[in-house]
This record gives structure tokens, C-alpha cells and sequence, in this order.
């Protein structure tokens, strides 16, 4: 871990040396002001910066954004900061190309010019420094999910886990829902705009093509959203079963047999990534709220599935002893 | 919330549906206001028929002990937690009189007997 933290101060101060060095370097070929803006019409700059000011905004940029992304990754602790180190390490590298690339291209743009007026960019330079910047995230990214360390999200893989007193002869069933009330409320506004959308279309009141652009999208987020807004969880003879949404469909199965382990973790949006259904480092996680979750990992699986339910602790403790009961 | 059936019970099923969600209620599983899995739910995890599931749950809604709402399914009723204590107590001491050779007319008779 020390070797990572290294990297990372490495590649952050380098990083911003570099950004603020180049047009430093070329200092005695650059106009007083550098043209820093360009519109999407690709002739003459829309906006400009004293030397000293495109040598240091965009080295700022960069490591107020880098600041950001690690003071985050520490206050959502320790598990988040082993499940977050596969994005930090894509998307960093991603955006310090992407800045670096940028701040190149201006000052090529500048070179040799007398005025900021007369600086023209050329569009193969942006090309090819998003192009390097894809690649440098997916070479983070690579690298990063290789040598995962096994924390936490491995832990439990030894088929322990919480167990329950179960007599034989008495068949017990566990069910948890979960429900988050904004995502309710969100859904609701999102599919009133579509509905607004549909009826202006219907009655003639707006044109097609926003209307459409509005009521596609908008449709589309409140189905999904209300489909992620509740969540319902049961532990039967017959397994896990967890339904969505307010019909409880789609609904996901796994017999006893097919899971490997089952335990409780706490888990906060924060560490993975947002509220719904989300797929981030530390496996599938359905997020609603922060706390509690039911983590299974499947049979065959290197990841875990998890849910944001009450009670979780016996619904695992359940899974794991019938598990273990149709294994005998 | 957990639910218990004991597979050696005799009694009728939608007796031991309900008898499984009463004691659900007494032992805190499940609170005044919370809403129950639905009746498909149960029927699909306890593998009884849901016309027997239902018939126990209109049973526990005659008792007071559940509340029928439309758009929001089978709730808790208030207070449900004591009474539904009550009533396994009231069915405890049914089953321990018929066991004893007591009526229901005996039992009546001896706690209205009783001052």
C-alpha cells in the first residue's frame, strides 16, 4: 500500500509540474497572453490568459480535483478506500492526461504567434489526447483490478458466515424490504414530465422532436428509478429471491445450493458508488440506504451481490444453515 | 421478519398461517404500521396454497390484528402486539382445557365463574 500511496503523490505533483512547466518552457516563443478558449467553430479564440495564469489555473484544476478524489476516498474509510482504489487509479490518470494533452495543445496552438488572436487549434490534438486519455484509464484500470488485494470483499468465502437455530421439522422463511422514499419521489416527478411530455405531443402543443426528447428519457428514468426504489427480499427452502419495484418484478433467484456464503456488512452509498443498482468494485450492491446489507457471494462467482435490507444478519444466518442443512 | 411453521402440526393449514403471524406480531418481527409480504409472497416461500394463506390473514384481520388497505397491502393494526399476545395466550388455555376434557361452554362458564 505504501508503494501505491507513493505513486499516487508522485503522479499528482508530477502531473501539476508538468502542466504548469510546459508553457513555461516555451515562454520565449508565446505571445504576453496565450489563447486559452476556442468555440466549436475551430477559427479564432474566444477567451485568453496572461502567461503566469495558463502556466498555474490548469496545474490548480488538477490538484484541487486529485485533493478532492482522495479526501473523499478517506472519509468514506477503509473498506471504500480497497473497492474505490480501481476507479481512483482509472480515472485519474484518464483526467491528468486529458489536462496535460489540452494544456499541449494550447500551447502548440500559441507557438510562434505574436498575438492570442491570430493562435489557431488544431482538432487533432484534442483527438489524440483523449484517445492517449482512454487508454491511460484503461491501462489504470487493468492494473489496478489485477492485483486487488483480498480485503474485505473476499472475507466469508470459506462458506462460515452467521448461522441459526433451526429444529428440525420447522420450516422458516425471512422477509425484508427496503423502500427509499426519495427515489419514490423522484420517479414520480421524472414520470409526471414525461406524462406532460406525452399529452403536449398527443394535444399538438409542442413539437415532436422535443417533446420526444423529453418524454423518452424522462419515461425511461422513472421506470427505472421506481423499479430501484423498493426492494423486497426473501429466504425460503427455496433460496434468495429479490424482487424490485413496486409490482416485484424483475425478480432475482438463487437456491441454496448456488450460493457459496452469506454475511452482513455495512455499506454506504459512498462506497459504491450512488443510490440504486450499482456495480462497483465491491460487486453488485442494490443501495437505498446507508447501513446494513445482506451480502451474498454465489457459487462460481468472483464477486459479491449485495442488498440494503433491515435484519439482514438473520436473513444470512438463515441462508447460510439452510445451505449447509440441503448440502447434508 | 421471520416466520416459523412447525411441520409436525396437525392443525388446519390456514390455522397455522395464521398462528405463525400472530406469534410474528407478539414477538416484535414485525410492528404496528409495518406492512406484510403479500399474500403471494407467502404462499410461494411457506409453499401453501395462497387461498389458505389468505384465509389465514382475513382470520387475523378479524381479530384485529391486521388491517386490509387498498394500494397498500396487508398492514399491522395498532396495538396489534398486545393483543395478538392475548390471543396466543386466550388459544393456550382453549387447547390446554380441551386437553383436560374441558368444553368451550366449561371454559366460559369458569371464567365468567371467576371474580
Amino acid at each position: 500500500m505504501k508503494v501505491a500511496r507513493w505513486a499516487f503523490a508522485v503522479w499528482t505533483v508530477g502531473t501539476a509540474v508538468l502542466i504548469a512547466a510546459l508553457p513555461w518552457a516555451a515562454r520565449h516563443r508565446l505571445p504576453d497572453r496565450l489563447a486559452t478558449h476556442w468555440g466549436f467553430d475551430g477559427s479564432a479564440p474566444d477567451g485568453s490568459m496572461p502567461l503566469w495564469a495558463a502556466c498555474v489555473v490548469p496545474a490548480l484544476i488538477w490538484l484541487a480535483l486529485c485533493a478532492g478524489v482522495e479526501a473523499a476516498r478517506w472519509r468514506a474509510g477503509r473498506d471504500a478506500r480497497a473497492a474505490t482504489r480501481p476507479w481512483a487509479v482509472a480515472v485519474l490518470p484518464t483526467v491528468g492526461v486529458v489536462i496535460g494533452g489540452v494544456q499541449a495543445a494550447v500551447v502548440r496552438a500559441n507557438l510562434d504567434r505574436t498575438d492570442w488572436h491570430q493562435a489557431r487549434l488544431s482538432a487533432g490534438w484534442v483527438v489524440a489526447s483523449a484517445v492517449a486519455a482512454l487508454l491511460a484509464g484503461a491501462g489504470g484500470w487493468l492494473v489496478s483490478t489485477r492485483q486487488r488485494p483480498a480485503g474485505p470483499a473476499t472475507a466469508g468465502q470459506d462458506g462460515h458466515g452467521p448461522r441459526l437455530e433451526l429444529p428440525e421439522g420447522e420450516r422458516v422463511v425471512w422477509f425484508s424490504r427496503t423502500t427509499n422514499p426519495w427515489l419514490h419521489l423522484l420517479a414520480a416527478v421524472t414520470g409526471l414530465v414525461a406524462v406532460a411530455a406525452l399529452v403536449a405531443l398527443v394535444g399538438g402543443l409542442a413539437e415532436p422532436g422535443p417533446a420526444w426528447a423529453l418524454f423518452a428519457p424522462c419515461a425511461l428514468a422513472s421506470l427505472v428509478v421506481a423499479g430501484c426504489a423498493s426492494v423486497q427480499a426473501r429466504v425460503s427452502e427455496h433460496g434468495l429471491e429479490v424482487s424490485f419495484g413496486p409490482l416485484g418484478w424483475p425478480v432475482r433467484r438463487w437456491t441454496p445450493d448456488a450460493v457459496e456464503s452469506a454475511r452482513v456488512e455495512n455499506r454506504t452509498p459512498t462506497q459504491v458508488g450512488g443510490w440504486g443498482y450499482r456495480l462497483s468494485g465491491l460487486g453488485t450492491t442494490v443501495m437505498l440506504r446507508a447501513g446494513e446489507c445482506l451480502v451474498i457471494r454465489a457459487r462460481g462467482r468472483r464477486t459479491d451481490f449485495a442488498l440494503s435490507v433491515d435484519d439482514a444478519e438473520r436473513g444470512a444466518a438463515l441462508l447460510n444453515t439452510l445451505r449447509a442443512r440441503q448440502a447434508r | 421478519m421471520l416466520l416459523r411453521l412447525d411441520k409436525r402440526d396437525t392443525r388446519p393449514l390456514h390455522e397455522q398461517v395464521a398462528g405463525a403471524i400472530r406469534r410474528a406480531i407478539a414477538e416484535g418481527e414485525c410492528r404496528p404500521g409495518d406492512r406484510l409480504p403479500s399474500a403471494r409472497d407467502l404462499s410461494q416461500a411457506l409453499d401453501i396454497n395462497v387461498n389458505t394463506v389468505l384465509r389465514g390473514l382475513r382470520g387475523l384481520r378479524d381479530e384485529g390484528l391486521l388491517e386490509f388497505r387498498r394500494g397498500r397491502g396487508v398492514t399491522v393494526a395498532e396495538d396489534a402486539e398486545q393483543h395478538s399476545g392475548l390471543r396466543i395466550r386466550v388459544r393456550d388455555l382453549m387447547a390446554e382445557a380441551a386437553r383436560l376434557g374441558y368444553s368451550r361452554n366449561d371454559l366460559i362458564e369458569m371464567i365468567k365463574g371467576t371474580r
